[in-house]
């Protein structure tokens, strides 16, 4: 599904991401885990195509197709969805219009039909039911003053709408209580199936016993260092990442 | 008059003057006004408050042609859907609507103002006193309150120049919805005064909208005498022209007046908008709010001048002023100066104001979620827009800014 091969990247000249190779098969739920600074926020920068994040080598795939040639837009639309580490307040523009905006436009970059207005309102409804956020946020502009937790829960909201092929999850935990982490895991749980992927990145163990990974993997010093299974996240909460810095 | 009033004249200072001497019909007070602005002259940037927009400068070489032709073919308004009673003033000839006139109002065709003792000092209304044959006015009468909007539109199509006042009285409790439009592909010069008086307890909505040529010099200004718990609200939209300048000048004669003046410019190609006013609160009580919001790009220029002032004994004001500016190239310019002269003790005051590019991360969030670039910058300059759209109460009129600016944004 995501398949990641040798990659290397630089901002502003300095190389964060050195020869970094990773394949989530359709179907998994891969955690990255890792030390501040190792380079996993410029990962999920770099596979959804933010500008200034240079491709000195290597390649990036999704079910196949080179996609780091492609513009954001047009990666969103081909199924691959961020839930960003710091959500954006945008002043000025309203929840729904938004969401409903962005949904029609990846349909119709995929050739499907628009969402009709009733059935986006009813399907939009139902989601945020789901994620804990009421009506009246849904009316408010992007984010406005919502609290961080809240911004998470429009993270989830977003990707139970779009419904993504593959969804990297940015730090979503954090700034969570127990409630919103269960709130992720059931989203995630629900998606969850054949044909799509996920890559949870994370500090901690926590998020993980709401969703069980089927990989854990350790980026450090901008490469994958080791990888294993869920134990693995276990196994890092005790001993930490100590090991791992001074092995990059 | 013989030789010539001005020091330096251009060539369409001397064209004015042989144009204002060829006119049998002006008054004498026409005369003095006329010598007064050939002492001072078109305001350059050397001029406090004129450095950005420099009237001498552009209008130096223009052709000095008089009032353009007489009738012409118009195209409905912007707002024809509000079903307005409909004014046009074309190439500075006033056409009154031809139907009944309504209850509660009245208008007609006057002598132009001879005089405006606030404005002695400000060159072109100098000038337009001087020049201007007929002027448009309108008294909504007491107590009157109309539904139906009043629509003034400025058509200009012509080269040379032309002059024109409205005068409107709102009498005591009386309100009215009034538009006006600026528009016509003309290449001149078009100078509007528009004097206004709002009663005790009065209220105006003003609607301003201009979309003329790219070569079009237009200078509106609206002087606004506002009495005891009137209401002034104002919302402008301008795309800017080769020069244009729309200025607003608001006296609170009496306490409790209020005041809302939002305005929005988007300028594209070398056109040039610019925001003026002064806003002075003479008795007490009197609110006040401002919030301009400016977008340029290519070599667009859009200039905000906003200058609040409160005498001595005018307490417990209440004013604020906003103005923020939005870049989208590297030629682009705003210029911003909002000022507070305050010599009241008791009074709540406040003006800010910001310039910048659009959010670089908040544009990479919206193609994220699968916006194109263009969809984008559409959706955060709508958005920082908004605000000056959202304080207009009538959402016919609303949907028609609306409008204007998807066209602004599509012709990018």
């Amino acid at each position: 599904m995501l398949k990641i091969e040798n990659l290397h990247v630089t901002i502003g000249g300095a190389e964060i991401l050195r020869g970094l190779a990773l394949n989530v098969p359709a179907g998994e739920v891969h955690a990255i885990m890792g030390p501040n600074g190792s380079g996993k926020s410029t990962l999920s920068y770099t596979i959804a195509g933010r500008d200034g994040y240079d491709v000195t080598d290597g390649a990036v795939t999704l079910e196949g197709e080179n996609i780091l040639d492609l513009d954001p837009n047009e990666r969103a639309a081909k199924g691959l969805f961020l839930s960003f580490q710091h959500p954006m307040e945008i002043p000025g523009v309203q929840t729904m219009n938004f969401i409903r905006t962005a949904l029609n436009a990846q349909r119709r970059a995929r050739g499907e039909e628009e969402i009709s207005a009733a059935d986006f309102i009813k399907l939009i409804r139902e989601k945020a039911k789901i994620v804990g956020l009421d009506d009246a946020k849904l009316k408010r502009p992007f984010n406005v003053g919502f609290s961080g937790g809240e911004k998470k829960r429009m993270e989830m909201l977003q990707m139970a709408m779009f419904e993504p092929r593959f969804a990297i999850m940015d730090e979503t935990d954090s700034g969570l209580d127990i409630d919103a982490l269960k709130m992720v895991g059931e989203v995630v749980n629900s998606l969850r199936g054949p044909g799509r992927g996920f890559l949870i990145i994370t500090h901690y163990q926590r998020l993980l016993e709401y969703i069980k990974p089927d990989r854990v993997h350790v980026l450090a010093g901008g490469r994958i260092v080791k990888s294993g299974g869920a134990e693995l996240a276990a196994e890092l909460e005790k001993s930490g990442y100590d090991q791992f810095i001074e092995a990059a | 008059m013989s030789g010539s009033l001005f020091i330096n004249p251009t060539a369409f200072e001397i064209g004015l003057q042989a144009a204002f001497a060829a006119r049998s019909q002006s008054s004498e007070a026409q005369g003095a006004a006329f010598e007064r602005f050939a002492k001072q002259g078109f305001p350059n940037r050397r001029a406090e408050g004129w450095k950005w927009s420099d009237f001498h400068g552009a209008l130096r070489n223009m052709t000095p042609a008089n009032d353009g032709e007489a009738t012409i073919a118009v195209a409905p308004s912007a707002f024809a859907a509000l079903d307005p009673l409909e004014f046009r003033i074309v190439n500075g000839r006033i056409e009154l609507p031809a139907e009944a006139v309504p209850d509660g109002m009245r208008y007609g065709i006057l002598d132009p103002v001879a005089t405006i003792p606030e404005l002695e000092s400000h060159a072109i209304a100098t000038l337009n006193v001087a020049m201007t044959r007929k002027a448009l006015g309108i008294e909504i009468g007491e107590g009157a309150a109309h539904a139906r909007p009043v629509l003034i539109r400025h058509i200009n199509t012509g080269a040379g120049f032309s002059f024109a006042q409205t005068l409107v009285r709102v009498s005591v409790n009386a309100q009215v919805n009034l538009i006006e439009t600026y528009e016509g592909a003309g290449a001149g010069f078009y100078s509007h005064l528009f004097h206004m008086a709002l009663r005790d307890g009065a209220k105006i909505n003003r609607t301003v909208l201009q979309e003329t040529g790219a070569g079009q010099i237009v200078h509106a200004l609206c002087a606004a005498k506002v009495d005891a718990k009137a209401r002034f609200d104002q919302t402008s939209l301008s795309t800017g022209s080769r020069l244009s300048r729309h200025e607003t000048i608001a006296h609170f004669w009496a306490p409790d007046a209020s005041a809302n003046f939002n305005s929005a410019a988007l300028v594209s190609g070398e056109r040039h908008c610019d925001f003026t006013s002064h806003v002075l609160h003479k008795e007490e009580r009197c609110k006040t709010r401002q919030l301009h919001k400016g977008v340029a790009r290519d070599r667009g220029r859009n200039v905000f001048q906003g200058k609040f002032e409160v005498e001595r004994k005018a307490q417990k004001i209440d004013a604020k002023m906003t103005a923020n500016a939005l870049l989208l190239s590297g030629d682009a310019e705003a210029n911003h100066k909002p000022e507070l002269e305050i010599y009241a003790d008791d009074v709540e005051c406040a003006h800010g104001s910001t310039a910048g590019a659009l959010d670089e991360d908040a544009l990479f969030y919206l193609r994220q979620r699968g916006l194109d670039e263009h969809a984008a910058r559409a959706l955060l300059i709508e958005a920082f827009l908004g605000e000056v759209i959202d304080g207009i109460s009538d959402d016919r009129i609303a949907d028609a800014f609306r409008v204007k600016m998807m066209d602004w944004l599509e012709s990018e």
